[in-house]
């Protein structure tokens, strides 16, 4: 992949929320996405996160599936429920290492705006993928 | 006889009523030439031949072509059936003016003698094609399935019935599907193989590797596994249309797949740190990067390389457990080849250069579309640039090539210019843990990647071949499809309103669904 795409749009002072609780893994995806531009914030549990999501105004939420609380796939649920959450603004991308169960795979499918392989992905290939964002 | 007698009776009866008329013309005459017309002497006799003139001439051509018109219609239908004159139209029955239920009754039992003429015939040619007395057939060891055009069973030696825990007798005449259930593992299966094959070829053989067979009551692991070899001949004489082979490998396969597990089990424990060394290694070039010694920013690379090669190996790994277990599942969506190769060329780059070897990629200005899984045939792209890395010696070029070959295909070729394949290798390299003895000491390698990329490739509808020349390389050629054949044959489509941005490990979508 080449890293150095012009980006569809600015990324200056675009919002991002990183829902992920592995540690090192959100220092690097924070650094990356600094560095190009992004304004992100992390937030390790699935219920805070969903909170976040619901009462801010994010462009993208990055969101791992296994997370504490409730899992990253309810939270995708929640948040394309229009009735919990009337308008939301950003683009949900799955973050994940594991193979989905087929019923789970549909969903995030039909859901989500993005889905990315945690293992088969660098910091400079998720900031190329999420800077191809509209 | 009761029709013979009716047309009898019928033709007598229309005789006498003809001479009948006949004699009533004659006296008619007689009386017309005497009172009407008062003819006498020389005059009235002249007049008197006009009614037998008439009707010598008229009453024979009127009367036998009345008479003979049941025979000429028997006569066609005979014609109608016999092997050489099928040009000859059916007679139309209705047309019968004289023993029409004697010419029906007849001409049925023409049709019928003829349709027992045809089944004498069949049954000789069955009789001479019946495998049942084939001592070689039925005692061959290798299980033997024969199929007709419906995909019935035909035919199946003992070896088979045994392979498939059947009664040898209870096959005959079964749906093949309905009494073996085959996994196999990839998307090109036996039906859709053989569906294809009936549609568009009269004859085709296709081996698959490492079919499983589905036994009821038996546990996965101790599943049969075999290598299935399917020839396909449409209109054979027999209507024996397609023969199955089947090779037993189920030892071989079950150790490797106990052996796999364990490896697949451990190296999915990998993934994490492994990402992650390579994110940190990743930032130290970005801050790095023309700050400190040359040689140290060398070395830099050397590791980003290496992690990228493990990663690659840990991806080979995972991907082969996942055929082993079914679990295998590709997707082909729209995509650009040339961006494919551009983004695998980009990324192999760097493995290549720290070996000293040049990749250069030759590609026509158009291409049409492909229909692939991206994260997949980006993995055979590169286990087959990694290969050539490996084996090119001395060398220091490596040529990728694409084009649209003969059948219309996109098919893409790795040329390196090393060590090259002995001719008894070349054969087997496709296998599983299958690797060249003599370079197994000196290249590393899991001899899985080739295995990984035919399956891959098959899966995805195409074909690899390699040809090679020991001392002046080695070419690794592949085919995918275009999608707009792919589409046309499986109506795989994304949204058409959605884009889809790619790489090759993740996707966006953009589109203005969620958005008010």
């Amino acid at each position: 992949m080449d890293t150095h795409t012009t980006p569809a749009t600015s990324p200056i002072g675009k919002k991002i929320l990183c829902i992920e609780d592995e540690h090192f893994i959100s220092e690097l995806y924070v650094r990356a996405l600094t560095r190009a531009g992004y304004d992100v914030t992390v937030e390790v549990d699935g219920q805070r996160g969903l909170e976040l999501a619901q009462t801010n105004q994010y462009d993208i939420v990055l969101l791992d599936l296994m997370i504490p609380s409730i899992t990253g796939i309810e939270v995708l649920r929640h948040l394309r429920n229009p009735a919990e959450t009337p308008k939301l603004k950003a683009k949900v991308i799955i973050t994940t290492n594991l193979e989905q169960r087929d019923d789970i795979r549909e969903d995030i499918e039909k859901q989500a705006d993005g889905y990315i392989v945690k293992a088969e992905i660098t910091p400079h290939e998720l900031v190329a993928l999420v800077d191809s964002i509209r | 006889m009761n029709n013979l007698q009716k047309f009898t009776t019928q033709i007598r009866s229309r005789l006498v009523l003809l001479i009948l008329i006949n004699n009533l013309l004659f006296i008619a005459d007689w009386l017309i030439m005497e009172e009407v017309f008062q003819l006498t002497g020389y005059w009235f006799f002249l007049g008197l031949l006009i009614v037998p003139v008439l009707t010598l001439t008229l009453l024979p051509w009127l009367s036998t072509s009345y008479l003979v018109q049941p025979t000429k219609l028997i006569w066609q239908a005979v014609l109608h059936i016999a092997p050489d004159t099928s040009n000859v139209p059916a007679p139309d029955l209705k047309k019968a003016r004289l023993g029409k239920d004697l010419v029906e009754s007849l001409v049925s039992h023409v049709y019928q003698l003829a349709s027992v003429a045809e089944d004498v015939a069949k049954t000789a040619t069955k009789e001479q094609a019946n495998l049942d007395h084939d001592f070689v057939a039925n005692s061959i060891p290798l299980p033997l399935v024969i199929l007709d055009k419906d995909d019935t069973i035909v035919f199946a030696n003992q070896a088979a019935a045994q392979y498939i825990r059947h009664e040898r007798q209870d096959l005959l005449g079964q749906s093949i599907y309905s009494v073996i259930d085959m996994a196999f593992t990839n998307q090109q299966t036996f039906d859709v193989w053989l569906k294809d094959a009936k549609a568009h070829k009269a004859v085709a053989s296709q081996t698959w590797e490492r079919v499983k067979l589905n036994l009821p009551d038996t546990e996965l692991s101790k599943q049969p596994q075999f290598d299935l070899a399917a020839y396909y001949n449409r209109n054979n004489p027999d209507g024996h249309e397609t023969m199955l082979v089947l090779f037993d490998h189920t030892n071989q396969y079950a150790q490797d797949d106990q052996s796999m597990s364990f490896v697949a089990l451990a190296v999915h424990e990998l993934r994490t740190p492994l990402t992650l060394l390579r994110g940190y290694i990743e930032a130290f070039e970005d801050e790095l990067a023309g700050k400190v010694d040359p040689e140290l920013e060398d070395f830099m690379k050397k590791m980003a390389v290496a992690a990228a090669q493990l990663s690659t190996f840990v991806n080979t790994i995972l991907n082969v457990s996942r055929i082993e277990n079914d679990q295998l599942s590709i997707q082909l969506h729209r995509e650009s080849w040339q961006d494919i190769l551009r983004s695998v060329v980009d990324t192999m780059h760097a493995r290549a250069e720290v070996r000293g070897i040049q990749l250069s990629l030759e590609m026509p200005d158009k291409l049409p579309a492909v229909g692939v899984d991206r994260t997949s045939i980006t993995e055979v792209l590169n286990n087959l640039i990694d290969n050539a890395i490996k084996y090119s010696g001395s060398s220091n070029k490596i040529i990728i090539k694409t084009y649209i070959n003969n059948d219309g295909q996109v098919e893409t070729t790795v040329q390196d210019f090393g060590v090259g394949i002995p001719d008894s290798a070349t054969t087997h390299i496709f296998e599983k843990f299958y690797r060249n003895h003599r370079n197994r000491a000196q290249v590393g390698g899991t001899g899985l990647g080739l295995y990984l990329a035919k399956v891959m490739v098959g899966a995805h509808g195409g074909h690899i071949w390699v040809r090679s020349k020991e001392g002046e390389g080695t070419t690794f050629g592949f085919t995918v499809m275009p999608y707009s054949q792919l589409a046309a044959d499986s109506k795989t489509s994304d949204n058409g309103s959605v884009e889809i941005v790619r790489n090759a490990h993740g996707w966006i979508k953009n589109h203005s669904m969620y958005r008010r």
